[in-house]
C-alpha cells in the first residue's frame, strides 16, 4: 500500500512519447502556442518541439531541454485574471480571510479559460525534477510553470509520477535534483516559509484519525500557527462550507472515504494558503460534494489563489481547470491552457493519444461468447 | 452409510453411498489449489526485502529448532518406562498447542490471507471452500511444526500394531483440530470483531490474557518441581485428558497403557471436537460468504477534549493530541498496562529464587517502571504512521513536536514517582531510601525521554498500524527494531549508572550517599532531557521527509 511513490513502470504504456503511426499526432499548434499561452510558455518546454514526424521525435529530449525564457516575468502583484466573465474587484496581497467561508455574490463561478494578454507571475514553478526509487525512475525531468490564479490540473496514467511530483512540491519528498519555487520561495531551501504558502491534500496518507473531526481541524489550524479564536471561527465556516456539521463529533477513523477527503481538504484550506496542492481531491467524493468542492475552489481561484490538482477524471479537469499538464512516465508531454492542450478534441481523447493510445482490445474474443 | 441409515433399497444405498462419496471427493477437489495458493503466498514473502527474508529465515530456523528438539524428545520418550509421565507431558504440551491455535489469532489480529470473504466472488461452493481453506491454513510454519510433532507421537506410542493405528488416527485428529480451531477463531476475530472499535478490543483481549497468564506463570514458577512436579503434572493432565484440547493427545497413550475404554472415550471426545469445530466453521463460512464488512456504531464526542484545555501553541496541541491518543489508541494502552506487569514478573521470579532478601525487593519496582516508562516512547513517531505528513507539511518545529510528545509520559511519570516512592518506602521501612529512589527513577525517566526524543526522529521502525491490534506483527520488521530497542535501553541504564550506584551504596554502605544519588539523578536527567529535546528537534526538522518515507514503507 505504498502510496507516496508511484513506481509501477509495468503499467506505463511504453510508446507514450512516440505515438503510434496509427494514431497520428494532433495538429501541432506551433503558431498559436506563443500567443495563446504566455504564462505557461516555459511549462510548454516539456512539449515536443511541434511539427515533427511523431515517430522520429526523440523520447526525452523535449523534457530535458526546457526553454525557460519567457518563464518568469518579474514579480508582479497578483493581478486578477482578466476574464471578462468575472468581477474584477482589485485584490490585495495581504493575508486573506478564508475564502471558503466567504459568502459571495458572484454567480458565474466557471472560469472560461481565455488567453491572457499579460504573462502572469508564476505561483508555483516546478523545474527539472528528477526522482528515482531504486531502479525505477519516477520523475525524469518534470517542469511545470503554474501561473498565479490558475486552476491547474495534472493528469497522467497510473504510476506516471503525479503523486511523486505533488509530494515534492508540498515538501513531503526530497527530489534527487531540481527546484520547486512557490511565490519566489524555494521549497527545499526555505521550507518553513514555503510551507506557510502551501495548503496540501496528500493522497493515501493517513490522517490523525483517532481525533474527532473538530479536533483534527483545530489541530491542523493551530499547527499552522493560527490563534485559537481564528481557528474556531474558520473551522465553523469550513464545516458549513463542506457540509460536515454532523461529522464533527465523530472520530475521523469512522468517516467514509469521501468524508475523510472532505475533512482533509478543509484542513488544507484552514490557513488560507496562496497555493493549494491537491492530490486526487475528488476521488471517492460523491457528485454533490464534488460540485460543492469545485465551487469552493473556483471562488478561491477567482480571488487570486492558485490550485494545482491531480485527477483521473478528464471530464472534471476539462470542465474545471484552465491549465493542464499531461505527465506520462515521469515526463511532461504537454502543458498549457486546457484549450490549447486539448485543441479540437476532448481532453480525454487528447490524453489517451499522448499516453500512448488506446490498447487495441484484440485477443479478447472469448469474452464475447459467454461461458454459462 | 448415510444411505443405509435412511433405510433405502440396496441399490439405492449403493447409489447414495456413491453420491456421498462423490460429494466428499468434490469437497476436497480444490484442496491442491489452496495448497498451491498458500505456498505461492509463502514464496512471495521471500521475495520482499532482504531483512524480511532474514526475519522469515530466523523464524523458520527457530521453528525447525523447536521441531527437532520436540521430535527428538518424542522419539526418546518411546524408551522411557514411565508411560504415565510421558502421557501427562504430551497431553499438557499438546493442550497448550491447541489453546494457542485457538487464542493467538484473537490476540495477534488476523491472518486474513485465507478469509472466506476474499473468495466470495469466485463462486466456489462453500463445501469446497471450507475444506480448501482449512487445508491451506496448514501451509505455514506453526502448523507444519505441529503436524510433524503430532506424527512423531506415533513413534512414541509405537508399542504394537493397534497402538500405531490409534496413534496415527489421534495425530490426524489433533492436526485437524488445531487447523479448524485456528480457522474458527481467525474467522471470529476477522468477522465478529470486524468493526474498528471491536478490532481494538482484540488489544484488550490480549492484555487480559497477559494478565490472566501471569498468575499462571507465577504459579508454575513457584512449584518445587523436584519434589511435587509429577503430582502437579498428573493433576493437570488428568483433567485435560478428557477435554477437547487434550483428548487426542492422550488416546494412544492410554491404549499403550492398556486402558482400552479410556482410549476409546478420549478418541470419541477428540472426534466430537473435530465434528463440532467443523460444523461451526462451515456455518461461519456460509454466513461470511454472504455478509460483507459490518459497520459499527460510532460514538460521538462533544467539544474539543484536551485541545480545548491547552493554549493554542504547536507544542501544547501536540501534547493534547498525544494525550488523546494515549487515551483512545489501544497500542498505547498496552504500554501503560505492561509497565506494572514487568516489575511484577521480575519480583515474582526473584522471590522464587530468593536472589535478594525480602525487604530490598520493595526498592526494585519503581526504578524498573520508570525505566520502561521513559523508554516506552522511543518509537513514538512511528505510531503516527503516515499521518506524520501533517507535521512535516505544516512546518511544525521539531522542538514543539518533541516537547508535546513527552507531556503524556510526564502526566504518568510524575505521579508514578511520587506515589511509587511513598509506597516503596512504606514497604521498605526506612524513609531515607526515598532520596535514592527519586534520584534513580527521575534519572531513568528523564534520560529515557531525552533519548526517546532522538531515537523516535532518527530511527523510526515499523509498529502495528493505527487501528490494528497492538499485538499484530507489523510487516517489514528488520533487525533495526531490535537494535534500537536494545541500544536505547542500554544507554538509559549506562547514563543512569551513577545515580544507581550511589543509590545502592546509600542502601548497603552508608546513607550519606543518598543525596549524591538524588543530585546525580536529577542533574543527569535534566541535562539528558534538554539535550535530547533540542538535538531530537534538530533531527526532526532535518529528517521530515525521511520519517514520512519510513512511515510509507512501513504502511
Amino acid at each position: 500500500m505504498s502510496s507516496l511513490p508511484e513506481p509501477t513502470p509495468d503499467e506505463e504504456p511504453q510508446p507514450a512519447r512516440a505515438p503510434r503511426a496509427s494514431a497520428p499526432r494532433p495538429k501541432p499548434r506551433g503558431a498559436s502556442a506563443s500567443g495563446a499561452k504566455p504564462a505557461a510558455a516555459s511549462a510548454s518546454a516539456a512539449k515536443p518541439a511541434a511539427p515533427k514526424t511523431p515517430a522520429k521525435t526523440p523520447a526525452k529530449t523535449p523534457a530535458k531541454t526546457p526553454a525557460k525564457t519567457t518563464a518568469r516575468t518579474p514579480a508582479k502583484p497578483r493581478t486578477p485574471r482578466s476574464t471578462t466573465s468575472r468581477s474584477t474587484t482589485p485584490r490585495s496581497t495581504t493575508p486573506r480571510a478564508p475564502r471558503a467561508a466567504q459568502p459571495t455574490t458572484r454567480s458565474k463561478p466557471a472560469p472560461k479559460p481565455q488567453p491572457a494578454p499579460v504573462p502572469k507571475p508564476t505561483a508555483l514553478g516546478i523545474r527539472q525534477l528528477y526522482k528515482r526509487f531504486g531502479e525505477t525512475v519516477a520523475l525524469d525531468g518534470v517542469s511545470i510553470e503554474v501561473p498565479e490564479g490558475s486552476f491547474y490540473g495534472i493528469v497522467g496514467p497510473n504510476g506516471a509520477g503525479k503523486t511523486t511530483t505533488l509530494s515534492i512540491v508540498s515538501g513531503l519528498l526530497r527530489p534527487d535534483s531540481g527546484q520547486v519555487v512557490v511565490h519566489d520561495v524555494d521549497v527545499w531551501k526555505d521550507p518553513n516559509h514555503a510551507k506557510r504558502l502551501i495548503g496540501v491534500l496528500p493522497d493515501r496518507l493517513r490522517l490523525f484519525d483517532r481525533l474527532t473531526g473538530a479536533q483534527l481541524l483545530y489541530y491542523s489550524g493551530t499547527l499552522r500557527g493560527l490563534d485559537a479564536k481564528t481557528v474556531k471561527a474558520r473551522v465553523e465556516s469550513l464545516v458549513t462550507a463542506f457540509g460536515l456539521e454532523n461529522a464533527m463529533g465523530r472520530l475521523v477513523a469512522d468517516y467514509s472515504a469521501g468524508m475523510t477527503k472532505k475533512i482533509a481538504l478543509a484542513a488544507a484550506l484552514i490557513h488560507s494558503p496562496r497555493v493549494l496542492v491537491l492530490d486526487e481531491p475528488f476521488e471517492s467524493v460523491d457528485p454533490v460534494s464534488a460540485a460543492n468542492i469545485t465551487e469552493i475552489l473556483q471562488k478561491y481561484v477567482a480571488s487570486g489563489g492558485t490550485v494545482v490538482l491531480s485527477s483521473h477524471s478528464m471530464d472534471l479537469i476539462q470542465r474545471v481547470c484552465d491549465h493542464v499538464a499531461v505527465v506520462v512516465a515521469g515526463v511532461v508531454l504537454d502543458s498549457g491552457t486546457t484549450e490549447v492542450v486539448r485543441g479540437d478534441k476532448t481532453l480525454e481523447e487528447r490524453f489517451v493519444e499522448l499516453a500512448g493510445g488506446r490498447k487495441a482490445a484484440e485477443g479478447l474474443e472469448w469474452l464475447h461468447s459467454f461461458s454459462e | 452409510m448415510a444411505a443405509q441409515l435412511l433405510g433405502v433399497t440396496p441399490t439405492g444405498a449403493q447409489r447414495g453411498a456413491r453420491r456421498a462419496g462423490a460429494a466428499v471427493a468434490d469437497a476436497f477437489a480444490d484442496v491442491p489449489r489452496f495448497l498451491w495458493l498458500k505456498l505461492a503466498l509463502l514464496g512471495g514473502s521471500f521475495r520482499r526485502s532482504v531483512w524480511q527474508i532474514v526475519g522469515l529465515s530466523i523464524a523458520s530456523l527457530y521453528g525447525l529448532g523447536i521441531m527437532v528438539a520436540l521430535v527428538g524428545g518424542l522419539i526418546a520418550a518411546r524408551f522411557v518406562p514411565q508411560t504415565e509421565i510421558v502421557r501427562d507431558v504430551v497431553v499438557l504440551v499438546g493442550a497448550v498447542a491447541v489453546v494457542g491455535f485457538l487464542l493467538l489469532p484473537l490476540v495477534f489480529g488476523v491472518d486474513d490471507t485465507l478469509d472466506p470473504r476474499k473468495f466470495a466472488l469466485f463462486g466456489i461452493p462453500a463445501s469446497r471452500l471450507s475444506v480448501g481453506l482449512v487445508a491451506g491454513s496448514l501451509v505455514s510454519v506453526p502448523p507444519a511444526v505441529l503436524a510433524v510433532c503430532a506424527f512423531a507421537t506415533v513413534i512414541t506410542w509405537a508399542h504394537g500394531f493397534w497402538t500405531v493405528v490409534i496413534a496415527l488416527i489421534a495425530a490426524a485428529i489433533a492436526i485437524v483440530t488445531c487447523a479448524l480451531a485456528g480457522r474458527v477463531s481467525t474467522a471470529i476475530a476477522g468477522f465478529l470483531l470486524d468493526t474498528r472499535r471491536s478490532r481494538e478490543l482484540t488489544g484488550v483481549i490480549g492484555v487480559v490474557l497477559v494478565l490472566a497468564i501471569s498468575p499462571l506463570v507465577i504459579y508454575f514458577s513457584q512449584i518445587d518441581w523436584g519434589r511435587q512436579g509429577t503430582g502437579v503434572l498428573t493433576a493437570w493432565a488428568d483433567v485435560l485428558r478428557f477435554t477437547p484440547v487434550g483428548a487426542a493427545w492422550a488416546a494412544p497413550a492410554d491404549a499403550v497403557l492398556g486402558h482400552a475404554w479410556l482410549a476409546a472415550l478420549e478418541l470419541a471426545i477428540a472426534l466430537a471436537t473435530v465434528v463440532l469445530l467443523w460444523l461451526v466453521w462451515r456455518a461461519l463460512v456460509d454466513v461470511m460468504l454472504v455478509t460483507p464488512g459490518r459497520t459499527g456504531d460510532t460514538k460521538v464526542y462533544a467539544g474539543l477534549g484536551w485541545f480545548g484545555r491547552v493554549p493554542a501553541q504547536a507544542w501544547s496541541v501536540i501534547a493534547a493530541r498525544s494525550l488523546t491518543y494515549w487515551a483512545r489508541d489501544s497500542r498505547y494502552w498496552v504500554s501503560i498496562i505492561v509497565i506494572p506487569i514487568i516489575p511484577a514478573l521480575v519480583l515474582g521470579s526473584m522471590s522464587v529464587v530468593h536472589a535478594i532478601p525480602g525487604q530490598y525487593l520493595a526498592l526494585l519496582p519503581l526504578p524498573i517502571m520508570a525505566l520502561f516508562l521513559g523508554w516506552g516512547v522511543h518509537n513514538d513517531v512511528a505510531y503516527d504512521g503516515t499521518a506524520i505528513w501533517l507535521h512535516v507539511v505544516s512546518g511544525t518545529t521539531g522542538l514543539a513536536d518533541r516537547v508535546g510528545r513527552l507531556v503524556p509520559v510526564l502526566f504518568l511519570g510524575v505521579p508514578l514517582i511520587v506515589i511509587g516512592t511513598i509506597v516503596s518506602v512504606a514497604f521498605y521501612g526506612d524513609a531515607r531510601a526515598a532520596l535514592p529512589l527519586i534520584g534513580v527513577s527521575v534519572c531513568e525517566l528523564f534520560v529515557g525521554l531525552g533519548l526517546s526524543s532522538v531515537t523516535s526522529a532518527l530511527f523510526p521502525y515499523p509498529v502495528p498500524k493505527p487501528g490494528d491490534s497492538p499485538f499484530a506483527q507489523p510487516q517489514n520488521v528488520g533487525a533495526v527494531s531490535a537494535l534500537v530497542q536494545g541500544f536505547s535501553i542500554a544507554i538509559i541504564i549506562v547514563l543512569s549508572a551513577p545515580a544507581i550506584v550511589f543509590g545502592v551504596l546509600s542502601v548497603f554502605a552508608s546513607p550519606g550517599w543518598a543525596w549524591a544519588s538524588l543530585w546525580c539523578g536529577v542533574l543527569v536527567g535534566a541535562a539528558a532531557v534538554v539535550a535530547g529535546v533540542v538535538g531530537g528537534g534538530a533531527i526532526f526538522n532535518r529528517r521530515g521527509p525521511q520519517m514520512l518515507e519510513a512511515a510509507v514503507k512501513a504502511a
